[in-house]
């Protein structure tokens, strides 16, 4: 409770929740685990976990006390406590995905749990509303961008227009999507504001019922205390709030507020009745006890933010007529004022006398060391300024007290219900002088607010174009987001084209495809039409399987590198696939269709990968490949032993290429080891149960040949050293990645039966690719290899079409196999080659239709298919373009109309997939512009 | 000896040329000692269209003649090119060969200098004649380059670079061609990369703009107050990084601009209008939306590379292979460059850059054209010092 009394008494009931973050801060630095989100969701995870071990081992410990006691951990204890007493736990959710992904993981662990939610939730509503979960909801709705110029409206993102206009409804529309949610002030600046959001909220259709519930009732019963407060009822606290009228009508004010019975004096009256101007009449004056007479007798004061930094202005009333006394200033002066007068003589003349003299002679002093608490107003002010109207001429008076020149004001705020405010206290002067002083709300504060109603009927019409939405929902909420998924032909048939096939069959000329159910049905010539089939004319076009790129960042929101550690098995990409990266729409635009999403090469073993599908306007989990079978990341050499760090940072091992080599054999010892243990276990259970590891369970998955390793490497002999020492503990490597030495050691990569996904020409970058050749995915192809070319880069992975063709330049390799440097061969790297990679029967009907030649470097991707649905298609991006851009023309004005200020940081700014990279920072070739900026 | 190579525009690339292949790639190749006759090629002239089967006569370094047919004299060497292409060899508008050898390694870097304002050094004098990138991006067909500073604000001067031979002086074309100028950045999306961002320009933009341009305005004045000194006092002590400024300030050698944004553009084509100097825009991502301000002050873009991601996460996905078809479309004159984005390694490259923007609209003889003629008509590029 917010009363004034200790502490103690305030609390109503102690640990009812436990926070969780899946997320940690960004530039946390890369001294200290977790420095992603994807480590910190293994950390929770592997937490969880520990969590379930320690309360095994303590139970097998009180059973069978002879057994050694387990170390005693008092965080893994009072976890364990909070779950076994079935309390909530609160996760944060920065964004709509990171929502899904906490239900997720709370249910991994049967966990009870009320989100925190964003304020984006609306944007994937659906999936929201199916998580039956109780959200705790902001109402810190976002500021409009700043479009005060034409440079600014071109870099304000449709995105953060769109939601500044939906946000509002947020709390509504997931209240008409059956989603319970409670509401806080958090994230607002300002906690006063709370009310008026909420107002505000209801007037974007939030049922106020439900709303004053989600205040009240709601949050009581969730933590368990709603037996004594949320309610007026006999027998609850008397925690009441008195308004003046229906408490989220716009005008009604708070007149006072109680807790347990009492008012707290901050509560005791709405603090931010003192903001306005306030009319101060000076009733007294003397200077030690004797009377005088003040310069004037009324004066004006200006308040202002009484609840942050309190400033307050003195508006003294008009200097007196100059005296004669000076006549050389006013000669001086004449001259100006005939300017200005000039000036003004197109402005009506009655207007000009009236207003002149209060303008020109109008003074304000500000003051200094301005307080407001206690209900009482403390300032500092000038005195000299303060009496400077006393005489014409100030400085014979002034010269006795010229060193002490600050008058104190102190004036308590009085009033209360029926009686008006008013604000009473003293002005004390350098010299002793005391003025007693009164004042009272100017008149001219409120009949400005009248003036607004007497427009009522503007209001009214501009009200409802407030609420009227321009916006139009789609996934993701942004530019070239989808209103629906495509559809899928039940039948479509490409009649008459070149069909690249990727498999055995080769090129086909003047060929037909039949896709059905989103399978391949039938390849070849002259094909019956089934009936109601789609049908694609093929004869412009040349097409090819969907290209695949087995080396790809795109689509992550929490980092690609946790590479605090040399190992960090546990981590896994598959954690944050972020579906509303535009990478995936911009390389689907270049016939991309599936791309192996990889940890990054910070450390020896990285985190796991995740294959995906580029199902652009599906939510995350719909992009998974599934069957992909799962891999992992390992690097080799320079980014691993932080050859390119800074020589201070430069302190984890392994710092050289032997030390690289002795890691892996040190982890897969301790894998084995850990393995044996649960071998034991399982078999005869005795003893305290071995702690399940997540870093070693991954590690134990590639000695089961269970998981797939994908390693960066580039020279031969670190290849070759990692070849000898998969062979000696039975592990086939999966890929080879970068491997740009791989024509040197083609045989022995042969031998040991990796594949290999290379650059086709980048190098130079790094030492340890300067001795790269363009000709090495063709050398490594002629020597048996499954050759793959990959982008590991947003650019690169919109044309790997012209990667490909690189291959016949360099080397010669026949076109069609060059093709399959990027169709079938990633495929079959990433074992997946039974579904996808090439046009064959009774697999996925992943393809691409090109203007041309898919090899050639002025073709272009007319069309891109994945499961038989159109996923780009030039022409609905054409009109995607047009559509997004009267979108944005109109918020924009929306914005204009509406006169709210800009917030002064894009509510965009803090959303994790600005936050983190989705590129691998570590590798030494991402040297484009945007990255550039960052350093600087 | 050397320096009697062969001019800009007689420097061919022939997929058959002999002589530049014998040997190992270091070796620079030897002057001509007689005539070479190449035979029945189809003859991409840029300047003068394609001739399907026609003669070229070589003589001197110099093309002495293009005819359907000309007859081989026993004293030439003759080159039947037959099923083949000549083209002019391909010039990279901008890049860092020679001066960049591996990216992450500092010994081996030398486009940047300390500080903000060097106008006075010369990117000529560090060329690496022996860079492996040089006879990689020539083998591609790249044969000169301008090569560049970059840091700072102002960088230092530009050369056009041969790619072959002995020292930097034989391969140099032509030094302090340019120099070279990093416009300041004003926020907004441009200068959103990943990481904390999304601050807003403040509501003054006005005043924070004009002092990220103090620098600048003030070397010029700088400049023209030293000039008048120098006038006025034969004994004013020399102020190299001002006596660089000089030709510049007198609209003598251009200025090329590294901008992208919008704004960067205004305020540098302003700026150089004020100040009266020549210039061209190098980066440009951002010249489809002032194209008639480029037009009107008669700007040659530089479009960095067309293998470019769009500069904002609204733009359209090909807005960067689409952009050299609209600078077509609206009459801007342009050249292709292969972008410092891998150092010097990415140069060979080059054709392809221009050729990706053919899948988008342009023609493909200004394909060709913006990777050979017209980076050699920018100011100052084309002939010999």
């Amino acid at each position: 409770m917010t009363s004034d009394s200790p502490l103690a008494a305030n609390v109503l009931r102690s640990d009812t929740t436990m926070h969780v973050r899946l997320t940690v801060s960004r530039n946390r630095g890369s001294a200290s685990y977790p420095s992603s989100p994807m480590g910190a969701v293994a950390l929770a995870r592997q937490t969880f976990l520990d969590t379930q071990w320690y309360d095994a081992a303590m139970r097998a410990y009180r059973a069978s006390p002879d057994l050694p006691k387990p170390e005693s951990d008092t965080a893994l204890d009072s976890i364990q406590q909070h779950i076994a007493s079935g309390k909530l736990f609160i996760f944060d959710t920065p964004n709509e995905q990171y929502a899904l992904r906490a239900d997720s993981f709370a249910k991994e662990f049967g966990l009870k749990i009320l989100l925190k939610g964003s304020g984006q939730e609306y944007q994937l509503m659906d999936l929201i509303s199916k998580t039956g979960r109780t959200f705790i909801l902001p109402v810190n709705f976002p500021k409009p961008p700043n479009v005060g110029t034409i440079e600014a409206v071109l870099d304000t993102e449709l995105e953060e227009l769109m939601h500044w206009e939906i946000a509002p409804e947020n709390p509504a529309r997931l209240d008409r999507a059956g989603v319970p949610f409670v509401l806080t002030s958090s994230g607002l600046s300002d906690p006063s504001e709370f009310v008026a959001q909420i107002r505000k909220a209801i007037t974007r259709g939030l049922d106020p019922t439900k709303a004053l519930a989600a205040v009240t009732t709601k949050p009581a019963e969730l933590l368990g205390v709603a037996d004594q407060i949320g309610k007026i009822r006999p027998g609850y606290w008397a925690n009441i709030i008195i308004a003046n009228g229906d408490l989220w009508d716009q005008k009604t004010r708070i007149e006072e507020v109680w807790v347990r019975g009492n008012r707290p004096a901050a509560a005791y009256k709405n603090e931010k009745d003192i903001d306005g101007l306030w009319d101060i009449s000076i009733l007294d004056a003397r200077t030690l006890g004797e009377p005088n007479k003040p310069p004037f007798e009324k004066f004006q004061v200006s308040i202002k933010d009484s609840l942050k930094k309190v400033a307050a202005t003195l508006l003294l009333p008009p200097l007196p007529e100059p005296p004669a006394k000076a006549p050389a200033e006013d000669a001086g002066k004449e001259p100006a004022a005939a300017n200005d007068a000039v000036a003004k003589d197109a402005e009506p003349k009655p207007n000009e006398t009236k207003e002149e003299p209060k303008k020109d002679t109008h003074r304000s002093i500000k003051t200094t060391a301005t307080r407001w608490s206690d209900l009482t107003l403390n300032a500092k002010t000038s005195a000299k300024e303060l009496l400077a109207n006393s005489a014409a001429d100030p400085n014979p008076e002034k010269s006795e007290s010229s060193d002490s020149n600050v008058a104190l004001v102190s004036m308590a705020l009085i009033g209360t219900g029926d009686h008006p405010p008013a604000l009473v206290g003293t002005i004390q002067l350098p010299d002793g002088t005391q003025w007693t002083v009164r004042g009272t709300k100017a008149p001219s504060d409120e009949p400005k607010k009248e003036d607004k109603n007497n427009d009522s009927k503007k209001d009214k019409d501009s009200k409802e174009k407030e609420l009227a939405l321009i916006s139009t929902m789609r996934y993701p909420l942004a530019s070239f987001g989808l209103e629906s998924i495509p559809e899928q032909p039940q039948v479509l048939v490409i009649q008459n084209t070149i069909l690249w096939t990727g498999g055995p069959a080769g090129i086909l000329r003047d060929a037909d495809m039949i896709v059905r159910n989103g399978k391949v049905d039938a390849i070849g010539i002259d094909l019956p039409v089934p009936e109601g089939a789609q049908i694609i004319d093929g004869s412009k076009y040349e097409v090819s399987p969907g290209l695949i790129d087995c080396h790809s960042h795109m689509a992550t929101d929490s980092g690609v590198n946790e590479g605090t550690q040399a190992v960090t098995a546990e981590v896994r990409i598959g954690d944050f696939i972020n579906a509303e990266d535009v990478t995936i729409y911009r390389q689907l635009a270049g016939g991309l269709t599936s791309a192996n999403i990889l940890h990054g090469s910070a450390n020896p073993i990285g985190g796991q990968n995740q294959v995906i599908k580029l199902r652009w306007g599906m939510p995350y989990e719909e992009l998974k490949f599934q069957g992909a079978p799962a891999g992992i990341k390992f690097a080799l050499g320079e980014n691993v032993k932080q050859s390119n760090w800074t020589d201070t940072s430069r302190t984890r091992y392994p710092q050289s290429r032997m030390g690289v080599e002795q890691l892996f054999r040190e982890r897969f010892n301790a894998a084995r080891e850990y393995e044996r243990n649960w071998k034991q276990w399982n078999l005869a259970p005795k003893g305290l149960p071995p702690r399940r590891d997540l870093e070693l369970d991954a590690i134990v998955e590639i000695l089961r040949k269970e998981r797939w390793i994908h390693c960066h490497s580039y020279r031969q002999d670190e290849i070759l050293a990692l070849i000898r020492v998969c062979d000696e503990y039975g592990i086939t490597i999966g890929s080879l990645q970068h491997i740009l030495e791989g024509y040197k050691v083609a045989e022995a990569i042969a031998k040991h039966g990796a594949t290999a996904s290379s650059f086709s020409d980048w190098w130079a970058y790094k030492l340890e690719v300067y001795d790269a050749i363009p000709h090495n995915g063709a050398l490594m192809h002629q020597q048996g290899i499954v050759v793959s070319f990959n982008s590991d880069d947003a650019e690169l992975g919109r044309h790997m079409n012209h990667e490909a063709a690189k291959a016949v330049k360099y080397g010669g390799v026949d076109p069609h196999s060059a093709l399959q440097f990027v169709t079938l061969n990633p495929a079959k790297q990433l074992r997946i080659d039974k579904q996808v990679g090439s046009l064959e029967i009774g697999k996925d009907a992943d393809f691409v239709l090109w203007s041309g030649s898919p090899l050639s470097v002025r073709s272009r991707c007319e069309q891109t298919w994945i499961d038989g649905r159109k996923y780009f298609d030039r022409q609905t991006d054409a009109q995607m373009r047009i559509r997004d851009a009267q979108l944005h023309s109109k918020l924009v004005q929306k914005v204009l109309e509406s006169g709210e200020a800009s917030g002064d940081r894009s509510s965009l700014a803090d959303d994790p997939s600005r936050l983190w990279p989705n590129h691998d920072e570590y590798c030494h070739h991402h040297h484009d512009e945007q990255h550039h900026e960052e350093h600087e | 000896m050397y320096q009697s190579f062969v001019s800009l525009y007689s420097s061919l690339l022939v997929l058959a040329l002999t002589h530049l292949t014998l040997g190992s790639d270091q070796i620079p190749g030897a002057p001509q000692t007689k005539p070479i006759l190449i035979q029945n090629a189809v003859l991409h002239t840029v300047s003068n269209g394609t001739l399907i089967n026609h003669c070229i006569l070589l003589k001197e370094g110099k093309i002495a003649q293009i005819e359907p047919v000309i007859a081989a004299q026993e004293s030439y060497e003759v080159i039947d090119a037959q099923g083949k292409h000549v083209y002019p060899g391909l010039f990279d508008s901008l890049s860092y060969l020679g001066l960049v050898e591996v990216d992450s390694i500092n010994a081996s870097i030398d486009n940047a200098e300390v500080g903000s304002l060097n106008p006075n050094v010369r990117a000529a004098t560090a060329f690496n004649p022996d860079s492996e990138a040089i006879p990689v991006a020539r083998a591609n067909g790249v044969l000169f380059s301008l090569v560049s500073p970059t840091g700072g604000l102002v960088s230092g001067r530009a050369a056009v670079m041969q790619l072959d031979g002995w020292t930097w002086e034989d391969m140099t074309v032509r030094a302090d061609t340019s120099m070279t100028i990093q416009w300041p950045r004003f926020g907004g999306a441009q200068g959103r990369g990943r990481g904390p961002r999304g601050q807003r320009d403040a509501e003054s933009g006005e005043s924070e703009s004009s002092d990220r341009l103090s620098p600048l305005h003030e070397i010029i004045r700088e400049t023209r107050a030293y000039m008048k000194a120098k006038v006025s006092d034969p004994k004013t002590s020399i102020d190299m990084r001002l006596e660089a400024m000089i030709p510049i300030v007198e609209g003598k050698t251009p200025v090329m601009i590294v901008a992208n944004s919008l704004k960067q553009i205004q305020t540098a084509v302003a700026f150089c209008q004020l100040h009266g100097l020549k210039m061209i825009l190098y980066g440009g991502a951002d010249a489809a939306h002032c194209s008639q301000l480029l037009k009107e002050a008669n700007i040659p873009v530089v479009l960095s590379a067309v293998y470019r991601l769009p500069s904002r996460r609204d733009a359209a996905y090909d807005s960067m292979y689409a952009l050299p078809a609209k600078l077509q479309t609206e009459g801007i004159r342009f050249s292709i460059a292969s972008e410092g984005r891998f150092g010097a390694s990415g140069v060979r490259n080059l054709p392809y850059n221009a050729a990706a923007a053919c899948g988008f609209g342009l023609d493909p003889e200004v394909a060709l054209r913006s990777i050979t003629l017209s980076p050699a008509e920018n100011p100052r590029n084309s002939h010999r010092r």
